[in-house]
């Protein structure tokens, strides 16, 4: 039984041996004369004389070599059993289970990696589109307002200016309607909407405060420094082009994109709704999904 | 007609507001600029004009009263906007126009 394990222990010193061999044949032929070329092509000769010149750790190749010998000398009852078993041996079944076990750890490890690059992919907003993030603006009461201030509600945000001539007020109108409908199914305080000026050289707080009050009173409007308007244009992904340095009383127009953006109570993006949402479609999906939010809503 | 009670073609002025921004146009004043646009547009359908930028003598020809309406109850920015979003949406209901004549589906844009 010892036999058949000490030649696949051989086989693979074997491996060693060829390695130690070839070791050996560079430093022979880096010392052999020039004269003794012809000896060191590499016949089945040569090879013998090296395998038999390396070190003692290598003999079992001997061994080996001498296997259909032993092989040769089996017992009847040895190749009975043979002949019983066929191919299945116990190396057979170790390799088997071997194999079995790497297999197994090598499936489970890459379903944990598989897992772990779901869960990346998802918070790197892989494909869905990573709206939302830091921001610092003024409210239109005049306190600070960021992001951490949207945390806790559902929030509904509005990128627009005060100037604009026919789509932000029939935005704001469709907005009015939704907040409406949403108070109905979920009651007061669960959705919190935000009007974000893209023109604070013009929208002060003042301003948006009377503009906003014609709308509804449930909505929050912000404004900012330039600066601090492009970065939370930024954040939510809104092109705007509001000139940096505006002459007072200059009138233009300001060109932005027209969302309204559904962010969850955790200040995380969900959907955006576009301009050809009805109110009630635009409502619905809001509904739903605070229908599904499973954590806490703060519904002061 | 008339709010100003002159007869000066400016723009309204913007009123500036008491922290340092400009006040704007509220549901009144937005309501009159659309109407003053509606009729001047329905003057230019009268007379075949799509786009009054480029065709403006004609326009200021034809449309002088209206045109001088729109002007006046609308800012500067306001009517350069809704006359080049005529023009687009000209453009963009030929379009429809055209495709629909080549059997062209309607795509559903809505999703719910």
């Amino acid at each position: 039984m010892a036999s058949p394990f000490s030649s696949a222990m051989c086989t693979a010193q074997q491996g060693m041996c060829k390695q130690c061999a070839a070791s050996i044949t560079r430093r022979t032929f880096a010392s052999l004369p020039q004269n003794l070329k012809s000896e060191i092509r590499p016949t089945p000769s040569s090879t013998t004389t090296f395998t038999k010149r390396s070190p003692s750790k290598c003999q079992p190749s001997r061994s080996f070599a001498s296997m259909p010998k032993r092989s040769a000398a089996r017992t009847v009852e040895e190749v009975k059993t043979k002949n019983k078993l066929g191919p299945f041996s116990w190396q057979a079944g170790i390799l088997f289970l071997l194999a079995g076990a790497g297999l197994t750890l090598y499936f489970r490890y890459e379903k944990a990696r598989m897992t772990r690059l779901r869960i990346a992919e998802a918070n790197k907003g892989i494909g869905k589109p990573l709206v939302g993030g830091p921001f610092t603006l003024t409210d239109m009461h005049g306190h600070t307002f960021t992001d951490a201030d949207l945390k806790g509600k559902y929030s509904l945000v509005y990128f627009g200016f005060t100037h604009c001539p026919d789509i932000c007020p029939e935005e704001l109108d469709k907005m009015a309607g939704m907040i409406d409908r949403v108070k109905e199914k979920h009651g007061k305080g669960v959705l919190r909407p935000v009007f974000i000026s893209c023109d604070p050289a013009r929208d002060t707080p003042e301003v948006i405060q009377r503009y906003l009050a014609e709308f509804h009173g449930d909505i929050l409007g912000m404004t900012g420094t330039w600066q601090e308007v492009k970065d939370v244009c930024k954040v939510y992904r809104v092109y705007f082009s509001t000139p940096p340095d505006v002459k007072p009383g200059q009138d233009y127009l300001v060109d932005h994109s027209i969302y309204f953006y559904l962010m969850d109570p955790e200040g995380d993006f969900v959907e955006a709704i576009g301009r050809n949402f009805t109110v009630d479609a635009a409502a619905k999906v809001i509904n739903d999904h605070i229908s599904d939010w499973k954590g806490k809503i703060d519904r002061s | 007609m008339g709010w100003f009670s002159s007869d000066k073609t400016e723009s309204p002025q913007m009123e500036p507001s008491k922290d340092g921004g400009y006040i704007a146009p509220d549901r009144t004043a937005r309501a009159q600029c659309w109407d003053g646009r509606d009729n001047f547009f329905k003057c230019l359908d009268k007379h075949g004009i799509i786009d009054s930028v480029k065709e403006d003598e004609k326009a200021k020809k034809l449309c002088a009263p209206e045109l001088k309406e729109f002007e006046k109850v609308c800012q500067g920015s306001w009517v350069t906007y809704f006359k080049k979003r005529r023009v687009m949406e000209y453009q963009r209901d030929q379009t429809i126009k055209k495709l629909n004549a080549e059997g062209a589906q309607p795509m559903q844009t809505t999703g719910r």
